[in-house]
């Protein structure tokens, strides 16, 4: 088996890889799935908070620079209020104008830093400057009482007209200390007497801050405006790079992103921006909030070696999983590669058998027909001879008496062989059966009486219980044979002083005949081979006979849809019992 | 306004000490953009603004004589007083020199100044009682506004003029100038901050010329 299997296992083999790979492919999937969904689950949740904490700083900038813009508002108010300016204004004395705003807006322009909660609060203006009716600047005559500003500074301030709102703006200041950035409110004045807009007030602050809130570290908030970055809290180099990206990809964030990622530090960040003064006529300018993404890139770092070592585990699992189900699936598959293989050698084995089988069934056939006829020929010479001998007068007794022997023994082996030519054909199926109504009970009456008449020692006694007229169905010459066999057996076989009983009976459409005789029994052991071709049970050594009486009387039997069995051989008795079918004696009686 | 022919003989100021001498006068009428219904500021305020325009309502015209005359010795002085936080008169017109105290006359504080480039000064606030009474010579031609400090919506003019002949026109914008030198002139109409029209004339001692200002 060992050897028979080994196609079947290595099928097997194939198998179970097959079914491991598409296992583990479906696994690796699934953590491939996990890992992207993972991944993009954190970094929108990631920036999802951020941009929350964006808005809600942003929206508490945008309160204080509301809160500062009303103040101006509110002052600006006040101040065109003033005659004196108004006047300065509207009787073209520009030189009065600022002498006349400075004690106005003296409060202001106080030296003392408010604190950086304090910025909105109170209002400390850097600078201002007053515009004219087209938007430029008049420049202050004394420069450090109106805070003092850059020449390209304060041209960034003028407007290309006067506005009808509050604008603001972003300007930078280059000065020896390094860039400034102001975050400047225009605010028009109205004319008292007209109504129309004849100045504007410029106020330059200090812009506001984003106040880094508990629980975002990190953070990082500027502006970016006039293409530049103003971030102090980034160093400058740092804030250089950064300015370079951003405005690297500034026409994207004009283009509506609402973030993007950029390095700061060799370190990954998250940029939003909110433009601070959108409708404004002073340039765009953006508030930017940087947020480092350690934090949510640790997270996912985490994460992912948390699903990647899930996804292992699973993967092992699955493996072993696979494993096992594909011995489990494959077992069948390998007893049935197994079993038929075992099937096909039985098969082969005894496809053998019967090949050699048949082959031998045929040579014994045609050898027995054949030795029939060859012996057949020389045997009627040899009787013809023996007779013609016989019928001579010239010999002595003893020769008569020799010859009349030899004769004998010529019908004993032309009997023999004319039962071989018998089972030869039937063999070979050639025998046909002419079936007709056979007369049983003539039959055994007809063989009895032969019996009687032979010259034999032996004394036996013969009991008949036959019913007349019991009819069977089967080809005369056959039949005949069978019973002769049966009849001839008993007598053969019997003790002197001995008896042979024949009865017959018709039972369920057959005809039962038996036949019993006294006599030594049939070694139990030799009873089941008795109808074996060339057997011949050693009671009966002593006996003349060739061992294909009862063969062929049972083949006969059996070809005529009968049977011929041994009842019992036991206690100086036994019986045969031969089956055949009956005819009905009614429909015989016309012919 | 195509009213003419109807001179009315109505006397015109009689502000010239020099009249005495003059042998012709001017007479005839300055047309005048029609009154505001609704001013933009306040009605009760003579001096009002329409596009940054200063003009009195009802409007009225300052007709004056312009060449070179000699100098008077003296001037009489001149007031503008504030009452009811409106300056009384509204207009004046003024020869260079002249000296204009500024009384107060409200129960409240007033404080009067000026930007305008022809006078800039400033009285600074002082109350009804305040001694003496705040003044100021105007020295330059010109139009000077004048403002209170403490009332943005308060308006006066002061038109300083280099000629003592000059006259305000009634609301119908008829005027008539007396006592005038012989001579080829100038005669000029303020009618308003940006608005002065001018016609020459000729003057014959004795006979009256008649200058009309469509």
């Amino acid at each position: 088996m060992s050897l028979e299997s080994s196609p079947g296992k290595s099928k097997t083999a194939a198998f179970r890889t097959k079914l491991s790979a598409a296992m583990m492919l479906v696994i690796a999937a699934i953590t491939a799935f996990g890992f992207y969904l993972a991944q993009r689950n954190v970094s929108h949740n990631a920036e999802r908070e951020l941009r929350e904490n964006f808005r809600t700083e942003i929206s508490a900038l945008d309160k204080l620079l509301a809160l500062r813009q009303s103040a101006v508002t509110e002052r600006c108010r006040t101040l065109a209020a003033n005659p004196r300016i108004h006047a300065a204004l509207e009787d073209n004395a520009i030189d009065l104008l600022y002498p006349s705003a400075k004690d106005e807006l003296r409060d202001l322009m106080k030296n003392q830093q408010p604190s950086a909660d304090q910025v909105a609060s109170t209002l400390h203006a850097k600078f201002y400057r007053f515009l004219d009716n087209h938007g430029a600047v008049l420049p202050a005559p004394n420069p450090p009482d109106f805070g003092a500003l850059s020449s390209a500074a304060e041209a960034q301030l003028a407007l290309k007209k006067l506005p009808e709102t509050q604008q603001i703006g972003y300007v930078t200041n280059s000065d020896s200390s390094g860039d400034t950035i102001y975050e400047v409110t225009a605010v028009p004045i109205f004319s008292t007497e007209t109504g129309e807009v004849i100045s504007a007030l410029v106020f330059g602050f200090k812009p506001l801050e984003i106040l880094p809130q508990t629980g975002v570290t990190g953070m990082k908030s500027g502006i970016w405006a006039n293409d530049r970055l103003h971030l102090p809290s980034l160093g400058r180099s740092e804030a250089g790079s950064l300015a370079r990206a951003i405005a690297g990809v500034f026409t994207d964030l004009k283009q509506g992103k609402k973030s993007l990622r950029v390095t700061v530090n060799g370190e990954p960040h998250l940029l939003f921006y909110k433009q601070l003064n959108p409708a404004s006529l002073f340039p765009p300018a953006y508030e930017i909030c940087i947020y480092p993404l350690a934090a949510p890139l640790a997270q996912l770092h985490r994460l992912r070696w948390q699903i990647g070592g899930a996804g292992g585990l699973l993967l092992l699992g699955g493996f072993v999983a696979s494993h096992f189900i594909a011995v489990r699936f494959s077992r069948p598959v390998e007893q049935l590669a197994v079993d038929s293989e075992k099937n096909r050698t039985q098969r082969r084995q005894a496809e053998a058998a019967l090949a050699s089988t048949t082959e031998r069934l045929e040579r014994s056939t045609r050898y027995s027909a054949d030795a029939s006829h060859q012996l057949k020929s020389p045997l009627t010479v040899l009787r013809a001879g023996l007779e013609a001998l016989l019928s001579r007068e010239d010999f002595n007794p003893e020769t008569y008496e020799e010859l009349s022997t030899l004769l004998h023994h010529t019908h004993r082996l032309s009997g023999v062989i004319e039962d071989l030519l018998l089972l030869s054909r039937m063999d070979t199926g050639h025998l046909q059966i002419d079936s007709s109504p056979v007369d049983l009970s003539r039959l055994v009456e007809e063989w009895l009486d032969d019996l009687e008449a032979l010259p034999d020692s032996l004394e036996v006694k013969i009991e008949k219980e036959v019913p007349a007229d019991l009819y069977v169905a089967g080809e005369r010459r056959y039949t005949s044979l069978i019973v002769q066999n049966l009849l001839e057996n008993a007598r053969k076989y019997n003790r002197n002083g001995g008896s042979i009983r024949v009865r017959a009976r018709s039972k369920d459409g057959e005809i039962h005949l038996e036949v019993g005789n006294t006599g030594p029994p049939i070694p139990p052991d030799a009873q089941s081979h008795i109808f074996e071709r060339f057997r011949r049970a050693a009671t009966g050594s002593g006996v003349a006979g060739h061992g294909l009486g009862l063969n062929l009387a049972r083949e006969l039997a059996l070809l005529h849809g009968g049977d011929l069995k041994l009842v019992r051989s036991e206690n100086d008795w036994t019986e045969f019992e031969l089956r055949l079918r009956a005819v009905e004696s009614e429909t015989i009686r016309p012919t | 306004m195509s009213l003419r022919g109807c001179l009315s003989l109505s006397a015109a100021f009689a502000l010239l000490p020099t009249a005495i001498f003059a042998q012709a006068s001017i007479e005839g009428r300055v047309e005048l953009p029609k009154s505001h219904a609704a001013p933009v500021m306040a009605k009760r305020y003579e001096i009002v603004t329409h596009g940054g325009v200063l003009s009195t309502e009802p409007p009225v015209a300052v007709v004056y004589l312009e060449g070179f005359f000699a100098k008077p010795t003296s001037l009489p002085l001149k007031q503008i007083g504030q009452k009811n936080l409106t300056f009384v008169p509204s207009l004046l017109p003024v020869q260079v020199g002249t000296k204009i105290e500024f009384p107060n006359f409200d129960d409240t504080y007033h404080s009067i100044f000026s930007y305008s480039p022809a006078k800039r000064f400033d009285l600074g606030r002082y109350r009804p009682e305040e001694r003496p009474i705040p003044s100021e010579i105007f020295d330059k031609a010109g139009l000077v506004t004048l403002r209170c400090d403490i009332h943005e919506h308060m308006r006066g003019l002061v038109l300083v003029l280099d000629t003592p002949y000059f006259v305000v026109s009634d609301p119908e914008g008829r005027y008539r100038l007396r006592g005038l030198p012989s001579g080829h002139y100038a005669v000029k109409a303020w009618v308003d901050s940006k608005t002065t029209r001018e016609q020459p004339v000729e003057l014959k001692s004795g006979q009256t010329a008649h200058i009309d200002f469509p």
